[in-house]
């Protein structure tokens, strides 16, 4: 037997999400205050052992907020990812099994709706939303899934179009079934795949969409000790005590160097998988 | 097919995806279902207050011919009025949008040697020491949000060293001079930012290419190194990066967004933001639909530029 081999982007990515994913599950009780605790020290000092990156100007530990933001981050980045590649898939599969006329429409919408830059696009709905719903995580999941949706859409379609001329679909076809069926039953099996590394990818970005949008005032609304948030609620802190912004930025940096090093190692291993088979 | 034909189904293509963008930005930004005056001034706004907004929204007209006026006025140049700033929306956005185009252009200067330089150094040895540093700053910069990158400039080059000021300023009567130092900081974020997609890129095809066999047959005449780099590599390598630069720009227009707030410019994406911060609609609408033709436009050019310098594209499809 030989020893299986994992590449290093993978390994290095799985530690990283593994040290993410405790933080986020331990970090709230580990934290040495309650993350809204106000005067927890003195207001806005320096980084001391008691306080590693410091107090905010209510007195607040930046270090335990900082670890209660672990979980918000993965949660949304999580949730609206998979309902962007749900729809997305949904959609891209089914336009590429119907074909014609409505996968024309299906996929000339697509294309103008990624003519709009995502980030844009995510704050137009947040905009638009109204002041109701803003800061609602709903909302953010929503818009992290809608602005996925048309760029899943297309790679499922392009995975479909790679099954529709089979024989299997062609008999599902003959038996009667319908485009939804078939999609379903037939072209999804087949497309997992490509779906799965989708879902990984654009999980890659998600934390970088909230955590812009909380920096830019329509993301999540404070006390919620979301990163992004943070780094922008401490902006002013930045001559005073830089760890109040760059320990969050960091955090948000190495989740999203994590979950990119290990999709990579994934796929790398994918394709050497494939060469080795096709040896 | 001739290359006239192959452009102008291109253009034609680009011309109707606008006319959707501009269906799904006027859809979503006026024509939602639900009352705009209230979602505009929020539940608690004096009803006054709403139905005079109502007036001025037109929301009494159905939303086909409000779509119509609003394209016939937007062809004409007129994109409406500024709720804030009860100005036209071309007198507020565009000198905004030359302040961005001026930015974009000092940044796309910064691009050139902090793509192409790096990504030379990575192909002359691929996969030694230097090779391998130059991907991990790559990714560490890929991953990291531009929010971050761009506050840890600002925060070195700002307010640790005070090469730059924090807030950029720009008035009426600079200097070239001043101009282009207020500019220089935010411009050498965004390059930066935007080459790290650039570098990846460039590495990748420069080394598919290094392996191919026309650059086997140079090496084998006894050319040197450098010379086939510079004469044989790296002119094959542009047309992939150039299409890669061009879809960038999709993510050029979102980090200027970002770089304008983070260095408080007074450029487009900033003045967008502020739109979408007071719901101010005409200029929300013009806005994005600014944006999306920037986008639009720059893809044109960059499939026409690729169909001029590679011909064999012509015979497919």
């Amino acid at each position: 037997m030989m020893r299986a081999r994992y590449p290093s982007a993978l390994k290095w990515g799985a530690v990283l999400l593994a040290v993410h994913l405790l933080v986020a599950v331990l970090g709230p009780f580990l934290a040495p205050w309650a993350q809204d605790q106000m005067m927890a020290g003195l207001p806005i000092q320096g980084a001391s052992l008691t306080h590693p990156f410091g107090t905010d100007q209510m007195g607040r530990d930046i270090f335990s907020r900082t670890l209660a933001g672990g979980w918000i981050v993965i949660t949304l980045s999580v949730g609206g990812t998979l309902v962007g590649v749900i729809a997305g898939a949904a959609i891209g599969l089914f336009s590429g099994t119907v074909g014609g006329w409505i996968d024309e429409v299906l996929m000339r919408l697509t294309e103008a709706f990624l003519a709009i830059p995502f980030l844009i696009f995510a704050l137009l709905i947040v905009s638009l939303a109204g002041p109701g719903v803003q800061g609602s995580p709903v909302l953010l999941i929503l818009v992290v899934g809608a602005g996925y949706l048309p760029r899943v859409a297309r790679m499922a379609r392009a995975a479909a179009l790679d099954v529709v001329s089979r024989d299997f679909v062609l008999a599902a076809r003959l038996r009667g079934e319908n485009a939804w069926t078939i999609a379903r039953g037939e072209v999804l099996p087949n497309a997992t795949g490509v779906l799965l590394v989708e879902f990984a990818v654009r999980a890659g970005y998600a934390p970088i969409v909230i955590g812009t949008l909380g920096f830019l005032g329509f993301g999540l609304k404070p006390p919620t000790p979301e990163w992004g948030l943070m780094m922008s609620e401490y902006r002013n802190l930045l001559t005073v005590q830089p760890m109040a912004v760059f320990g969050p930025g960091l955090m948000l940096a190495t989740l999203v160097i994590g979950l990119n090093l290990f999709t990579e190692g994934l796929s790398a291993m994918a394709r050497h998988g494939r060469a080795e088979r096709a040896a | 097919m001739s290359f006239l034909r192959l452009a102008l189904s291109r253009i034609v293509a680009s011309v109707f995806t606008l006319f959707l963008v501009s269906l799904i930005v006027f859809g979503t930004a006026q024509g939602l279902p639900g009352d705009a005056a209230t979602r505009i001034l929020g539940r608690e706004a004096p009803p006054a207050a709403k139905e005079r907004l109502r007036l001025e929204l037109g929301l009494d007209m159905p939303v086909v011919t409000r779509y119509a006026q609003w394209v016939t006025a937007a062809v004409q140049g007129d994109l409406g009025m500024s709720f804030a700033t009860r100005k036209p929306v071309s007198d507020y956005l565009g000198p905004r949008l030359r302040n961005t185009l001026a930015l974009s252009l000092l940044a796309f200067l910064f691009y050139l040697p902090l793509s192409i330089l790096p990504a030379t150094l990575q192909a002359r040895k691929p996969d030694r020491p230097l090779d391998r540093l130059i991907t991990v700053i790559t990714v560490v910069l890929l991953s990291s949000p531009e929010f971050l990158s761009a506050t840890l400039f600002l925060f070195a080059f700002a307010v640790h060293w005070r090469f730059f000021p924090p807030m950029v300023q720009l008035h009426d009567v600079m200097s070239w001079g001043e101009y282009l130092h207020a500019l220089t900081l935010p411009a050498a974020t965004l390059g930066l930012l935007l080459a790290t997609y650039g570098v990846r890129m460039l590495r990748e095809s420069l080394v598919d290419i290094t392996r191919s066999d026309f650059v086997l047959m140079a090496e084998f005449k006894g050319l040197s190194r450098a010379r086939v780099l510079w004469r044989h590599v790296l002119p094959n390598a542009l047309i992939p990066w150039m299409n890669a630069t061009a879809l960038n720009v999709a993510f050029l227009i979102g980090g200027v967004v970002v770089v304008e707030k983070v260095f408080a410019f007074p450029g487009f994406g900033s003045a967008l933001v502020d739109a979408l911060q007071f719901r101010d609609l005409p200029v929300i609408t013009a806005g994005v639909m600014i944006a999306a033709a920037i986008f639009i436009f720059v893809n044109l050019l960059a499939d026409i530029g690729a169909l001029i310098a590679n011909p064999r594209l012509r015979t497919q499809g």
